[in-house]
């Protein structure tokens, strides 16, 4: 009678459903918590790698294009373009800053990406409208007053020619670019980068960043280290550099609380096994004791024991892995959770699941036989 | 007539110094072949303890303990064998498995020793047939009267065609009725598989049954 574990199960399927159901919270929050760090990581690269350069500039001191307060003159462009082993005329200013803009009377959040279309920094393309139109004069003109036009992501839900207003400007969606949203869902705003200046600096001709592309011949790290004497005061990182800042600094520092709590919620998945277990087997101790009693072996007892607590792991588990997915797909923040990574994380939640139940279930090898001659079942 | 079980010296204490109980005081007992042995005496005089000694629950603090003319060694010897292949028990309080039906909490005893699904079941329903329960194949303990469940009880003990079976207070949650009924059961089962069982009981009726009485004071036996 192979399925006497089964029987035993389905006779106390009220514990068994509970044990299963907590297991299945518990891998389904490591596993939503990975994909919220898999997500936020993928959107803190993405606007980085979209834009096609691997030389990022930013100003001395600032530790990182995206991570402290740079502010660089643009006179530097001339210098940057005639640095040996960029590509011809790749260089690039670009303001990178967060904005509140007021959407439909509604304060928001999102990234102000001022850049110069054509050149490195935002997309060459729309999927709807237009791109906005480009600032008269390439030089700063403080006279002059830049094209108010935006190009908006195209999850933002704005439709082509409505108004939105940052710095008390109101600005016209002109079009919609392929979602490239920040970290933590936040849209990226594209515009000319006299516009962006006009909007958020009060027209102070000052970059956030610069960028460039290393031609085929060099690579980023030796055009990054010609800059290391440089009387200009910037610092110059590579792409992979550049990415590495933006991960740690807006992912893996603040996510550190979020990486503690799944090793947490691990442990509690195995601590509910190893209790549930261990208070089932006191609750059947004389079941065993007469088990043992009519001739059971303690293997028997110990299969009898792990294969509940093998096939409870196993539905909570798979439960929770599948649970993710739907979860993550019905998210209202971008979730990201890789079938491998999952199933690794499921595996190991599994064995953690299972050693703690092999621990209580020890309990149960060493009921007295003798219990079957006292009280009740 | 063969010797089916014997203690000799059997000794066991529990708990040490002055808070220490000696159940079992150097007792020397056999078994008979084809016996029907009843254990008397007040409770706490060492009966229980005595039959969880000979059917190798209990480990004895000193003496020796022959089983079908094989000495238990029992620091060494896997005892889960021994019971499953030579010992039958019934229990007091029944303790049939709450979530088997009756004719699986008999199959689970014949699982334990690897017999064949198939055969096991067989076997068990003819056991159940055999003590009356033949419409009470798929029933769950739960859904037993007292005396159903003694009389599974009691097919789950002869299921593995045991060298002796013994009881342990097998009428005491039962009424006069069903008490009855049941010893007419174990005379039928004696006659039938010529089964050797030890009953230990408080029950004074069942005295005419017995072959032999054995009565028990302060962890010793006083006559038989």
């Amino acid at each position: 009678m192979n399925n006497i574990f089964l029987k035993d199960m389905a006779y106390r399927r009220t514990r068994v459903v509970l044990t299963a159901i907590g297991i299945t919270v518990l891998i389904l929050l490591i596993l939503f918590l990975g994909g919220i760090m898999n997500g936020m990581r993928i959107q803190a690269t993405q606007y980085v790698k979209s834009t096609g350069a691997d030389i990022w500039i930013s100003a001395e001191g600032s530790g990182g294009a995206f991570i402290g307060f740079s502010m660089l003159i643009e006179e530097h462009m001339g210098q940057l373009n005639a640095a040996r082993g960029l590509e011809p005329h790749s260089a690039s200013p670009l303001v990178f800053a967060q904005a509140r803009p007021i959407i439909r009377g509604k304060p928001s959040k999102a990234i102000v990406v001022g850049f110069r279309p054509g050149k490195l920094g935002g997309p060459t393309h729309v999927l709807e409208g237009r791109m906005f139109e480009k600032s008269e004069f390439e030089d700063y003109s403080p006279e002059y007053v830049p094209p108010l036009q935006v190009v908006v992501d195209e999850k933002m839900g704005l439709e082509i020619g409505e108004r939105i207003v940052i710095g008390g400007k109101e600005l016209k969606v002109v079009g919609k670019v392929k979602s490239l949203m920040f970290v933590l869902d936040t849209p990226l705003l594209f515009m000319e980068i006299r516009t962006a200046q006009d909007v958020l600096l009060g027209s102070y001709p000052r970059v956030n960043m610069m960028i460039a592309k290393s031609s085929e011949r060099v690579s980023p790290e030796q055009v990054a280290k010609q800059f290391e004497y440089s009387p200009l005061k910037i610092e110059v990182r590579t792409l992979q550099q550049t990415i590495d800042d933006i991960i740690d600094y807006y992912v893996v520092s603040p996510m550190r609380a979020v990486t503690f709590l799944r090793v947490m919620l691990w442990l509690a998945a195995g601590i509910l096994v190893g209790m549930i277990t261990y208070v089932t087997t006191l609750e059947k101790t004389q079941e065993i004791g007469v088990l043992k009693a009519i001739g059971a072996s303690n293997m028997y007892v110990m299969q009898l024991i792990l294969k509940q607590v093998v096939l409870i792991s196993i539905i909570g588990v798979l439960c929770g892995l599948i649970l993710s997915f739907i979860f993550a797909a019905v998210a209202p923040i971008f979730v990201s959770i890789h079938l491998l990574e999952s199933i690794i994380v499921a595996v190991i939640s599994f064995f953690v699941c299972c050693f703690s139940g092999y621990l209580a279930a020890r309990k149960a090898v060493a009921v007295d036989p003798m219990l079957a001659f006292r009280g009740e079942i | 007539m063969g010797i089916v079980v014997e203690g000799k010296g059997l000794t066991k204490r529990f708990g040490d110094g002055e808070a220490g109980v000696l159940a079992v005081d150097s007792v020397d007992f056999a078994i008979g072949e084809g016996e029907l042995v009843m254990l008397m005496g007040d409770s706490g005089c060492g009966k229980t303890t005595l039959i969880s000694l000979l059917g190798c629950i209990l480990t004895p603090n000193e003496g020796e303990l022959w089983i079908d003319g094989e000495q238990i060694n029992h620091p060494d010897q896997d005892l889960s064998v021994v019971r499953r292949e030579k010992i039958g028990f019934v229990f007091q309080l029944f303790h049939l498995l709450p979530y088997l039906t009756a004719l699986e909490n008999v199959i689970v005893a014949m699982d334990l020793a690897g017999k064949k699904s198939d055969l096991a079941e067989n076997r068990a329903k003819e056991l159940l047939i055999q003590v009356g329960l033949e419409d009470r194949l798929e029933h769950r303990p739960a859904q037993l009267s007292g005396g159903e469940k003694q009389r599974v009880s009691f097919a789950r003990a002869l299921a593995n065609n045991p060298n002796i079976v013994f009881a342990d207070e097998p009428t005491a949650n039962l009424d006069s009725r069903q008490s009855e009924n049941l010893m007419s059961l174990v005379r039928e089962l004696r006659q039938e598989h010529s089964t050797t069982i030890a009953i230990v009981t408080h029950h004074e009726g069942l005295r005419k049954d017995a072959d032999r009485i054995v009565q028990m004071k302060d962890g010793r036996i006083l006559s038989e």
